[in-house]
């Protein structure tokens, strides 16, 4: 293809114009988001929030006046000047109260501040009150702390701030506020309802102004997130990223760091940049001015990880089944990996300490990295059980009416390392090898994704006998968990980098775990509870989704609970045993081998 | 956007892009959607070098953008625009008539009535998206022999149009020999687009347009249509010319034409003839030269911010600005429908009678005969138009002229169409207000 660059197509008409006006730049299809965004994880939530600021709707509390409570004061910002002339006019308002409102408008007019020197009301739970408030130093008299100032308990205690004692005025019930201004000495008053923020349609107070609402919500253009203290600034203008990966360097330690993204040292050295701490932004972080001038040396962030070349997505494009039968049996080997390798999980989630075992007590990083890796493993665990009732959802789609066999048959044998090789299913503590082996059957296009990638295949160019069934949701579906399978393979990169700086006699119960003995009560009784689970789960999934409702109920209640089995299986760890998972004899549970060869 | 009832799949073999130069340099056509860009030498030289790669970037280039329609959709509007035959009689005899002077072989016998006129404009007002032109046309035979019916059909529809907020416009194809002071004061009042049908020179004219009698009709033509042609007030008057495979010269006649005070005419060749004078093979090259001529007078006047008086010319100018990009030739079975006298809704009022064509009655249209016509005319499934270039230029042409398709008449038009690209951009160049001043009056 001739290089596009130099010599350029110029559009001539219309048509030409509105396509392209730089047809230089094609623009090629690029990745988006994956397909486990959610809306609502995106960057809305209320406080102070990227929707509605829900703090402006005190600042309306009395009528015809603008106010605004900050810390233990109220300061006045407006007066509805037209609203009281309006009232007045109409007889709703005392003559001598109109009065007050014009002295007070005029007081900002004249550039005073005015404040709120006192503030009487029923105040919700805390009854009546009379609350005087926080002042600066106005004119000749001292500022004054206010009520407020000092926490209060009990019966009779205060509002803790100015915002909260506004918002804690009852609807509709006297509020009496006193004025002071720095302008001229006295006192001012004035007594109303408390405005209601809602109308009899539900309808929000026309007292509010368009754009009022929102009129203090962080804006990113003007640099809100370079003073935002919370970290929370995710997509668009990150706090925190992962730092440039030198060349030839795979992802990892120490480079999996999270490093403030507007650090004002751009270098990129040989070992990563400082990690971010909340003090980064006064320390080393770019002031406002600088990301102005500076802003193009931001790098962009794909993936968590600044990078400074053009991205190119890899395309993961699995191979597809040749028939039904053969996706079939692939599915109901996935799902028998599922639950493999949850067994597994669980197992090395139990072997680890107690959050409240002693020998943890004296350092803090081993206790909290024990904490998180325990903490973790039980969310990934859970992950692939969610992952077997959506791998059986799949196949109850792909099956013919009254043909559907729940899949809950433990995988004799998981992918392991290159395609179409494979281990053995062990239960066993989570040792470094063991974690290595967890993040090698999570790792993309290998390991159990490439078999995703494979039944996902098939969904997308089904073969003749599969067309018919194939549906958008089973692809989102199979989508999903794949995705999943992402987030678990960064997970335990994670997970193995916080054990990495302890020793496994430091984190594991023991370390010569061994399965509990025959007999073992505690087994008994956990294995009882895990034999009638998956009864349960065989019942429910075969009635399906309303019908089978209350077998998957008692599933999910056995599992949890002083009683359930999550308790079961503490009581054979705490005996220094591994926990296992036995499988039934039954032929519905046997486990189920790996299908013929694995296409890479 | 419109739901497509159908996809007509394009040929993925089909050529993406016409290479072209003018006298300002050269250029490329992006077929699908008729973009139009100019290529710096070099860029030229690259992609003639490597046609392959260059059709890629055509492809490429020819994708639709958002407010663009899918060039494989099949969509069923909402009928926009109406013809009503309201003649079935003509006082001429020309022997080409498409229309069997109105009776169209007996299929049109009576007399279309107020009633029946009404009817369908109340399914037109009713189905037609308010927000966009509505357009009724009186065709015939000669429509002016029914006169009452259009002067009621106006009158009616006008005052709900002005009641409902509607735009609807008039027109009206005739040959010019009845037209009396009260129509030319409807023209003017109502914003009618007039055709008048007019081959030329009193010479010519007479020759293929006679009287029943057998004498001429260009002298009469000329005194009626005079007034309105001194002042058209608010409507628009156009002259369409006919041509015979006997006579392909065109720019005498249309001088004559312009002559008269026509301020622009359209020429039409014949492709299908009641009396076997459509053009043939030998003739389209004739006939091609003749035009371009023509057209390039037309282009040098252009060129010192004249109008253009060539219809055929101005439109293609227009469409080419526009990026006019369409599978169909015509909104026929689409937007566009033609009533028979007894209420029927055909797609075209050149087959008024044909059964092929008739897609509704004055009860409603079927959709499924509706949506088998549109497949089946549509250029993606026609197999002589798929692999052309001028594809969504020329969209395959008339319905009715189909089957007369030869390779020396798509040439012509391949030709004619080369010709008007190189033409665009030479005016664009040189008088680029041409295409963007807004008062010029729309063709």
């Amino acid at each position: 293809m001739p290089a596009l660059q130099s010599p350029k197509l110029i559009a001539r008409n219309v048509a030409a114009v509105r396509r392209f006006a730089d047809p230089s730049s094609v623009a090629p299809t690029v990745a988006g988001n994956p397909v486990s965004t959610r809306l609502e994880s995106g960057i809305g939530n209320c406080f102070p929030g990227l929707e509605c600021d829900l703090r402006n709707l005190e600042r309306r509390f009395f009528p015809f006046l603008e106010m605004d409570p900050i810390e233990n004061s109220i300061f006045l910002a407006g007066v509805d000047t037209d609203g009281v002339a309006r009232a007045t006019a109409a007889g709703d308002l005392p003559q001598s109260d109109a009065a007050v409102y014009a002295s007070l408008a005029d007081n900002l007019r004249a550039g005073h501040s005015v404040l709120v020197s006192q503030l009487a009301g029923t105040f919700g739970l805390l009854g009546s009150l009379t609350l005087r408030l926080a002042l600066p130093a106005l004119g000749d008299a001292p500022a004054v702390d206010g009520d407020l100032t000092t926490a209060s308990v009990g019966s009779g205690r205060k509002p803790p701030d100015a915002w909260t004692a506004v918002r804690m005025l009852t609807e509709e019930t006297d509020v009496s506020l006193a004025f002071v201004n720095d302008g001229d000495p006295g006192t001012l008053t004035l007594t109303a309802k408390r405005a209601r923020y809602l109308d009899d349609n539900g309808s929000l107070s026309a007292a509010f102004l368009p754009g009022e609402l929102s009129q203090s919500l962080c804006s990113p253009w003007t640099h809100d997130f370079r003073d935002c203290g919370c970290f929370y600034w995710a997509s668009n203008h990150p706090d925190i990223a992962q730092p440039v990966l030198p060349a030839g360097t795979l992802p990892g330690q120490p480079w999996n760091a999270a490093v403030a993204w507007e650090r004002r040292d751009r270098t990129i050295s040989t070992v990563p940049p400082p990690n971010a701490t909340e003090a980064s932004p006064e320390a080393s972080e770019l002031r406002h001015y600088e990301i102005n001038n500076r802003w193009q040396e931001l790098h962009f962030v794909v993936g968590r990880r600044e990078i400074t070349a053009p991205f190119s997505p890899t395309v993961v494009q699995g191979t597809a089944f040749a028939n039904r039968a053969e996706l079939l049996a692939n599915l109901n080997y996935a799902s028998g990996v599922e639950l493999a390798v949850a067994q597994e999980y669980l197992a090395a989630a139990y072997s680890l300490k107690r959050d409240d075992d002693p020998s943890l007590l004296a350092n803090a990083d081993l206790r909290d990295d024990v904490r998180a890796a325990r903490a973790e493993l039980m969310r990934i665990a859970i992950g692939e059980m969610r992952h077997i009732r959506a791998v059986n959802d799949v196949i109850r789609g792909l099956s013919d009416p009254n043909g559907f066999e729940p899949a809950l048959r433990v995988a004799s044998r998981v992918p392991h390392g290159n395609p179409g090789s494979f281990r053995p299913v062990m239960a066993r503590a989570a040792t470094r090898q063991a974690i290595a082996d967890f993040i090698e059957i999570e790792a993309q296009s290998t390991g159990v994704d490439g078999l995703y990638n494979n039944i996902l295949a098939t969904l997308q160019f089904p073969p003749a006998d599969v067309k018919s069934f194939v549906t958008d949701e089973w692809k989102q579906a199979i989508r999903s968990v794949i995705a999943e399978g992402e987030d678990h393979f960064e997970t335990f990169l994670n997970i193995q980098e916080w054990l990495s700086t302890h020793d496994e006699t430091d984190y594991l119960r023991s370390q010569a775990l061994r399965p509990p003995p025959t007999g073992n009560a505690a087994d008994t009784a956990l294995q009882a509870a895990y034999s009638s689970l998956l009864n349960n789960l065989y019942a429910g999934y075969k009635k399906g989704r309303f019908l089978g409702s209350s077998e998957i109920n008692a599933a999910r209640s056995a599992m949890v609970g002083s009683d359930g089995i999550v308790a079961k299986a503490e009581a054979v760890a705490s005996q220094g045993f591994l926990v296992m998972f036995a499988t039934p004899a039954d032929a519905r549970f046997a486990p189920i081998d790996p299908p013929g060869v694995l296409v890479a | 956007m419109m739901q497509p009832v159908s996809i007509a799949a394009a040929d993925p073999q089909a050529p993406n892009l016409r290479r072209f130069r003018s006298n300002v340099g050269e250029h490329l056509l992006v077929v699908p959607h008729t973009r139009i860009f100019d290529l710096p030498p070099a860029l030229a030289a690259s992609l003639d070098a490597d046609v392959q790669a260059a059709d890629r970037l055509a492809a490429e280039l020819g994708q639709t953008s958002v407010l663009e329609v899918d060039l494989a959709a099949v969509v069923t509007p909402a009928p926009q625009s109406l013809s009503l035959n309201v003649s079935s009689s003509c006082n001429l005899s020309c022997g080409y008539c498409y229309a069997d002077r109105g009776a169209f072989g007996g299929a049109q016998a009576k007399t279309m009535t107020i009633a029946v006129a009404q009817q369908a404009i109340d399914r037109l007002l009713a189905a037609a998206d308010p927000a966009r032109p509505i357009t009724i046309g009186f065709l015939g035979g000669e429509p002016l022999r029914n006169r009452n019916l259009i002067y009621a059909i106006v009158h009616l529809t006008s005052e709900r149009a002005r009641q409902q907020s509607l735009d609807v416009r008039y027109s009206i194809t005739s040959n010019g020999t009845l037209v009396s002071d009260s129509d030319i004061k409807m023209f003017r009042d109502h914003r009618f687009a007039v055709t008048i049908s007019i081959d030329g020179d009193e010479i010519v004219h007479d020759a293929q347009r006679p009287r029943r009698n057998g004498a001429g009709s260009f002298a009469k033509l000329a005194a009626r249509v005079k007034p309105l042609l001194a002042d058209p007030g608010r409507a628009q008057v156009a002259a369409r010319m006919t041509v015979r495979c006997d006579r392909l010269d065109l720019e005498p006649r249309l001088n004559a034409i312009w002559s008269l005070g026509f301020a622009e005419a359209g020429v039409a060749p014949l492709r299908v003839a009641a009396d076997g004078s459509a053009l043939r093979d030998d003739d389209w090259p004739i006939y091609r030269d003749a035009l371009i001529g023509v057209a390039r007078h037309e282009l040098e006047r252009a060129m010192r911010g004249m109008p253009i008086r060539l219809t055929n010319f101005a439109v293609a100018l227009k469409q080419i600005h526009g990026g006019a990009s369409s599978p169909y030739a015509c909104g026929a079975g689409g937007g566009y429908f033609s009533v028979a006298a007894d209420g029927d809704w055909y797609a075209c009022h050149r087959a008024i009678g044909d059964a092929s064509y008739r897609l509704g009655s004055a009860v409603g249209l079927d959709e499924n005969r509706r949506r088998s016509f549109l497949e089946a005319r549509h250029v993606h499934a026609k197999s002589d138009c798929r692999h052309c270039w001028a594809r969504y230029l020329c969209s395959g042409g008339c319905h009715q002229e189909a089957h007369a398709r030869s390779a020396a008449s798509c040439d012509f038009i391949r030709d004619w169409l080369d010709f008007c690209l190189a033409s665009y951009c030479e005016l664009s160049s040189a008088r680029p207000e041409h295409f963007t001043c807004r008062s010029r009056a729309s063709v």
